[in-house]
């Protein structure tokens, strides 16, 4: 087991952390490639999150693209800010078009990096304090939870849509010239952002893991598996519900603010029903349940996602639906499942070919 | 828990961005050189990108402009190409994303070296593509009416800005002939385009004399489908006559909003709605029963009576029934199927007259390019990289196509900013920098 | 009827007109030319002296180009008989003379001339001169054949406040037969008699008639006149209080058509949310491909529509009423091969099969798209289309009450199978306990696919029902899916009696905050209200009871 893990980590840093840099050093790899997988680490740091609250507790959240826009607009708000000032500007241009003259105040603490970066992670994590508080507290559960997060997602994403609410409505944020004083456009920002969202996610993997083989992890399993017996046993089980929730919010919140600098806009579309449902999927497709599932997960379907909509315009979503379809039929652990089906049967042939000869 | 965070995060990274930062740095140089000029030229074809969604909710309006832009590179390359090369158009599908959106264009620019990219619908994809454009000195040839406020020198929009479409419409509306409205009720689906046209309609109106309380506002979401509490307030507003509805509702809005219009017993002759949104390939297999003697605002229509148009309505019919396409020879024409089919055709035309693919170049030979379009002749602005058109209000009737109604006698010039809104910005990139401050 | 109409115009204009001199009769003709032949200022010269001089034999064609509907035979004025709009492709009508009015014309053969002749051809007449007509236009519609266009007539008449045009008025709303279109036409009969009243006491007299007829503007007239009034303060003050009565009135009447709004809504929540709910509570199937059947059935109301369309070439209402049954067996059946391909694997796996059914809707949205392009709508039939005038300010659409009916009728049908039925015993015992049901011989699996199979049916009924309001698109059911989850979870999953109180309380309540905020904070506050209410009954309005219920 642990040697299998092995293979996985080392496989994984070779390709991504020495590979591919080095690629791109000797001009193999273009910029481009590079900063896409940032992105698709962004996704895989917010899967890490769902499998926590969903492969190991057993809470099916269907609002953790909530919480990573709630990051990503909250650094997006942050540099637009900052590209405003350095036009001259006292608002950003679409507060123009809509008539405010004066910088909202809610944006006003958006205009420091550092309260920034407290409030990108102070917010969601509120939010997710406040709605699993409300939600635990009524011991909603099950097929319940997954609806309610839903529609809390739907209400958040009307809500945004809206011009009202000074966020850009439908066109969200875009227009970003620098983060912290780099300037966005150059291949080294690019590159470091790039290592940047390898590290948080090497980091994040590295947390999760020790998160869930701790008694507090242990838990969460007991949770997952039958609720009223660990609440028999004195547990709280609420407030470990509430912690995980918790957890999962700031991962994904932590992902959207790695991912906007390197996506260059921001808008609604990222939180809507579907964003929610997909990201479970990635956590579903590479085995729920299995930190490393749902890495292998987030990159692969994102990256098929990419190559499918250039190679097979017409045709991609029939790939993808079938692919999820098949997955979710056959290989009931996820593609991380497929592959240890796989080792054990090699490893018994081994066994087996040992043991006659 | 919560406070380790940020602290793994700075731990982490502080060292790492100095290493990666030293590390592109060396090879940076090496990288930049092959962006922008190179490549297109040297092979048989020249590539160019098709960036419209071919799934997700935009589908609906964005396919037929990839079939548009398809037939004009098939006909270019039928008569032998640019500058003797093929056009290879390169389909992606940013299925409505627009996240997708950009990394597309990223792509296309990038690893697909295109000469241009066709493409975009919604505001929203614009903007998002917008970035990497001026980034990476790319082409975007953008095909649809929009709010304006905007002067890239990367964009060539070929659709309409407000002055070619808001403000002509409100006036027919407003005169003698056009039935002499007093009351406008201003309804759009909530989002950058309804609500700039509607600030550029208001200061209009109100510029015109008409009162504050005969203009009402108001916004619905996208895909709202329930139109009941709406019309009954447009009822209320149009009790005592001469009322009319200026509509910015987008896409599959519309049915319900029509059919709620005609249920509640509204009708053209009561209170005419104009739309700015609807266009025939809209109005296609639609329901058009409730809509007819409405009308709508736009530079080009399937009805307009010119041998070219003819001859190009018929040549996409046959196009798309020759491909298979859903829909076959039922398909029609309209105003941004025209543009984009256009633009395809300015594009080769600046190649040819640059004699390069290069983006420079070519941008600078479409500044004041004319070209003989279904619509007539049109004509790129000077500066702005944006098309001077003839605006036509046209009124539906019961077969889905408009009736031509009323049309400006000469081209109207482009303004991206509405000189009612912004009344001393400029775009000019001949004479200027971009955008400039008209001096009074 | 229309005869009787077109004679009745006749009549009444000879009646009413000035004498007619020969002189004016003769130019008649001359501008009848400058309208076929001439240009667009020409033909506007003629239209503009054609309708200052009103002459009798002018008017069928001043009607005819009014209503688009005038076209040249051989160089006569002609006009097609029938008022179908259709008819006019079909070739088959009979074509009119306009001038001498009304005639049967022949064609080169001596044959009766039809709109499938040849050398017809359509006279355009610009928008620009077709409102040259509008100070005549009441007088040409105060006679038509339908009470719409007489209605828009008369409020023509309003719009000119010429009291020359009271005797029109008069004969038109003696042999009115339309209540609606009798309403106005008697408000702007009396409005005008107000206007021009001289005593207070008739004046009064009139007001309280208006008041009485309770017209669309009575109130705003009643108030312009309160304001205006000159026949003393005392009768503006009993105007303006007759005004305010009326609109206190209306607002009452808002609210029962806002009651109506939300009732339509939830019936069309729990028309979707009810083959949802049945198939959770069976199979433990969260079902995101349900919104996909919707769609299905509304394709299939559409494929049934151009069927009739091109093989039986009838646009008639059957086309609708027939995709009703049609719709459901078809969303059913594919909802049976989706439950013996996909479904049966994952029984008793809510999660799984979530994602699974993803996929499956990713599937079939793209493959309508690809089948049937992108944007398509079915023809509401035309004994829906309109609205039921209950009170003067109280229209209830027929497609509304149609879905309403529908709906009563599916979930009636769906209780009576449920609870009267073997069947429906079977499907009450697997949804109570799965294993159980097995031991006594039901045979669950089998009970499992009837069920899917009537699940998906029912979206594909609501999907036929949903062409009524909105139009055909492929990811139409994802517009509906969040909110008939949100109703099933509501109602307590599984529930039939939960998913009708709760689909009827989401949609009273959508209506109800719509009217205080604006569309979307309504649905804001719904959802955050829904999530209160989940404080209170975790389980929905009817959980289960006893120790079952806890896992």
């Amino acid at each position: 087991m642990k040697k299998k893990d092995l293979i996985y980590y080392i496989i994984f840093l070779l390709v991504f952390a020495v590979i591919l840099p080095l690629g791109h050093v000797a001009g193999l790899v273009s910029t481009n490639t590079i900063s896409l997988w940032g992105r698709y680490f962004c996704f895989a740091i917010a899967a890490l999150g769902i499998d926590l609250i969903w492969g190991y507790t057993g809470i099916l959240s269907m609002c953790q693209a909530f919480f990573f826009c709630l990051g990503s607009y909250g650094i997006a708000m942050h540099m637009l800010l900052k590209t405003t000032a350095a036009n001259g500007a006292t608002v950003p241009d679409f507060m123009v078009w809509n008539k405010i003259e004066t910088l909202p105040l809610a944006w006003i603490p958006f205009q420091s990096s550092g309260l920034t970066l407290v409030l990108c992670l102070v917010v969601p994590a509120l939010f997710a304090f406040l709605i699993g508080y409300v939600l635990f507290r009524s011991r909603i559960k099950g097929v319940y939870m997954a609806i309610i997060t839903q529609a809390l997602a739907l209400a958040m994403w009307l809500l945004f849509l809206r011009n009202e609410t000074k966020l850009g409505g439908t066109n969200g944020l875009t227009d970003f010239k620098t983060l912290l004083g780099f300037r966005l456009a150059d291949t080294g920002t690019k590159m470091a952002l790039y290592g940047l969202s390898l590290a948080v996610l090497c980091g994040a993997y590295f947390l999760c893991n020790r998160m869930v083989h701790s008694k507090f992890g242990k838990v969460l399993l007991a949770i997952r598996d039958s609720e009223s017996r660990i609440s028999y046993a004195a547990y709280n089980v609420n407030d470990y519900k509430l912690a995980v929730f918790v957890v999962a919010a700031l991962l994904a919140a932590v992902a959207g603010m790695l991912y906007v600098p390197q996506t260059g806009i921001i808008t609604p579309g990222r939180m809507d029903v579907k964003a929610s449902v997909e990201m479970v999927m990635w956590v579903a497709l590479g085995g729920r349940g299995n930190l490393k599932g749902a890495v292998i997960g987030a990159l692969l379907v994102n990256y098929l996602y990419s190559i499918c909509t250039s190679l097979f315009p017409d045709s991609w979503l029939y790939i993808l639906g079938f692919f999820f379809v098949i997955t979710v039929l056959f290989f009931d652990k996820g593609l991380v499942g497929v592959v240890d089906m796989a080792w054990q049967k090699w490893t018994a042939y081994k066994l087996r070919r040992a043991a006659i000869s | 828990m919560k406070l380790s965070f940020p602290s793994t995060i700075k731990a982490l990274s502080f060292p790492l961005l100095g290493l990666a930062l030293a590390f592109s740095a060396c090879n940076s140089s090496s990288h930049k050189s092959g962006t922008t000029d190179s490549t297109a030229t040297t092979q048989e074809t020249v590539k160019i990108g098709v960036l419209h969604s071919l799934s997700g909710t935009m589908a609906i309006s964005e396919v037929s402009l990839k079939d548009a832009v398809q037939m004009a590179v098939d006909e270019i390359n039928a008569k032998g190409g640019v500058l003797g090369k093929k056009i290879e158009p390169v389909i992606v599908d940013p299925a409505s994303d627009w996240d997708l959106f950009a990394e597309k264009a990223k792509e296309l620019l990038l690893e697909k070296k295109v000469a241009a990219v066709f493409g975009c619908w919604t505001s929203v994809s614009r903007k998002s593509v917008l970035p990497v454009f001026e980034e990476n000195n790319g082409l975007l040839f953008y095909p649809v009416q929009y709010e304006g406020e905007e002067c890239s020198n990367n964009v060539i929009a070929t659709g309409a800005t407000p002055n070619q479409q808001l403000i002509p419409a409100a006036e027919y509306l407003m005169s003698e002939k056009g039935g002499g409205y007093k009351k406008f009720y201003l309804l759009g689906t909530d989002y950058v385009f309804p609500r700039t046209a509607n600030k550029i309609l208001k200061a209009y109106l109100l510029s015109k004399g008409v009162p504050k309380e005969n203009i009402i506002e108001e916004y619905t979401p996208f895909h709202h489908q329930d139109y009941q509490t709406i019309v009954s307030k447009v009822k209320r507003f149009a009790a005592d006559g001469k009322a009319c509805v200026l509509s910015t509702i987008n896409g599959d809005s519309n049915v319900p909003f029509y059919k709620e219009f005609a249920n509640q017993g509204l009708s053209a002759a009561t209170c005419p709605i104009m739309a700015f949104s609807v266009a025939e390939d809209e109005l296609r297999s639609m329901d058009t029963e409730f809509l007819v003697g409405h009308l709508a605002a736009w530079n080009y229509f399937q009805s307009v009576d010119l041998p070219e148009n003819k001859e190009f309505v018929a040549n996409f019919k046959a196009f798309c029934e020759k491909k298979g396409l859903p829909g076959g020879n039922k398909r029609v024409t309209d105003d941004p199927i025209c543009w984009a089919y256009t633009g395809v055709y300015l594009w080769a035309k600046a190649a040819e007259k640059a004699g390069s693919f290069d983006v420079a170049k070519v941008r600078s030979a479409l500044a004041g390019l004319a070209f003989d379009s279904p619509d007539g002749v049109v004509k790129m602005d000077a500066g702005n990289h944006h098309l001077a058109k003839p605006v036509i209000i046209g009124e539906i009737k019961p077969d889905g196509q408009f009736d031509i109604i009323s049309k400006t006698d000469s081209l109207v010039t482009p303004q991206p900013f509405s000189p009612l809104t912004s009344p001393n910005k400029g775009c000019d990139w001949t004479s200027h920098q971009g955008v400039y401050t008209i001096s009074k | 009827m229309k005869t009787v109409r077109i004679t009745g115009l006749f009549i009444f204009c000879l009646l009413f007109q000035r004498p007619l001199l020969r002189a004016q009769t003769d130019s008649t003709g001359i501008y009848l030319r400058y309208i076929l032949d001439g240009s667009d200022s020409l033909c506007g010269v003629g239209i503009s002296r054609l309708v200052a001089l009103r002459p009798t034999e002018a008017f069928p064609l001043l009607r005819a180009i009014n209503d688009m509907r005038l076209y040249r035979l051989n160089g006569q004025p002609v006009t097609p008989q029938s008022d179908e709009p259709t008819a006019i492709d079909s070739g088959k009508v009979l074509l009119l003379s306009l001038l001498p009015p009304y005639q049967l014309v022949n064609d080169d053969h001596g044959h009766p001339a039809t709109t499938g002749s040849s050398g017809l051809t359509e006279v355009k007449i610009s928008r620009g001169n077709r409102l040259l007509l509008t100070p005549v236009l009441p007088l040409l519609n105060l006679f038509s054949t339908t009470p719409q266009k007489r209605i828009l007539a008369y409020s023509q008449l309003q719009q000119n406040q010429q009291i020359d045009q009271l005797p029109y008025l008069q004969a038109a709303l003696a042999q009115e037969t339309d209540a609606e279109a009798l309403r106005t036409g008697k408000d702007i009969y009396y409005s005008l008699q107000l206007q021009h009243a001289q005593h207070a006491a008739t004046a009064r007299a009139y007001i309280d008639s208006i008041v009485m007829n309770w017209s669309d503007n009575a109130a705003t007239m009643l108030r312009t006149y309160a304001h205006n009034g000159t026949l003393g303060k005392d009768l503006n003050a009993y105007t303006a209080q007759q005004a305010v009565a009326l609109e206190t009135r209306y607002d009452r009447l808002q609210k029962i058509q806002n009651f109506f709004s939300g009732l339509s809504l939830g019936s069309i929540l729990i028309l979707i949310a009810l083959g949802l709910s049945i198939v959770y509570g069976l199979a433990g199937i969260i079902n995101m491909a349900h919104g996909e059947f919707l769609m299905i059935g509304a394709y299939t109301t559409y494929v049934v529509q151009c069927i009739f369309g091109n093989i039986f070439h009838s646009h008639s209402d059957w086309a609708f009423f027939i995709s009703l049954p049609v719709s459901f067996v078809v969303a059913g059946l594919l909802g049976l091969l989706l439950e013996r391909l996909v479904i049966r694997h994952l029984y008793s796996k809510p999660l799984e099969s979530l994602l699974a059914t993803w996929g499956v809707s990713l599937i079939l949205i793209q493959a309508a798209r690809s089948i049937f392009g992108d944007l398509t709508a079915v023809k509401t039939p035309t004994v829906l289309s309109g609205g039921w005038q209950i009170l003067p300010h109280l229209v209830l659409p027929y497609n509304r009450i149609f879905i309403i009916t529908l709906t009563t009728g599916v979930v009636a049908l769906t209780y009576g199978m449920l609870y009267r039925t073997r069947l429906g015993m079977q499907i009450r015992a697997v949804t109570q306990n799965r294993q159980m049901s097995a031991c006594l011989g039901i045979e669950t699996r089998r009970v499992a696919a009837v069920t899917f199979f009537i699940g998906s049916g029912l979206a594909g009924i609501a999907g036929c029902a949903m062409t009524l309001i909105g139009n055909v698109v492929p990811d139409m059911g994802q517009t509906y899916i969040v909110d008939s989850f949100l109703v099933v979870v509501t109602g307590g999953v599984g529930k039939l009696a939960g998913t009708i109180v709760a689909g009827l309380g989401i949609g009273f309540l959508t209506k109800l905050f719509e009217s205080f905020f604006q569309a979307v904070y309504g649905k804001v506050f719904i959802l955050l209200f829904i999530m209160l209410f989940m404080q209170y009954k975790p389980k929905g309005l009817f959980p289960d009871k006893g120790r079952l219920a806890e896992d």
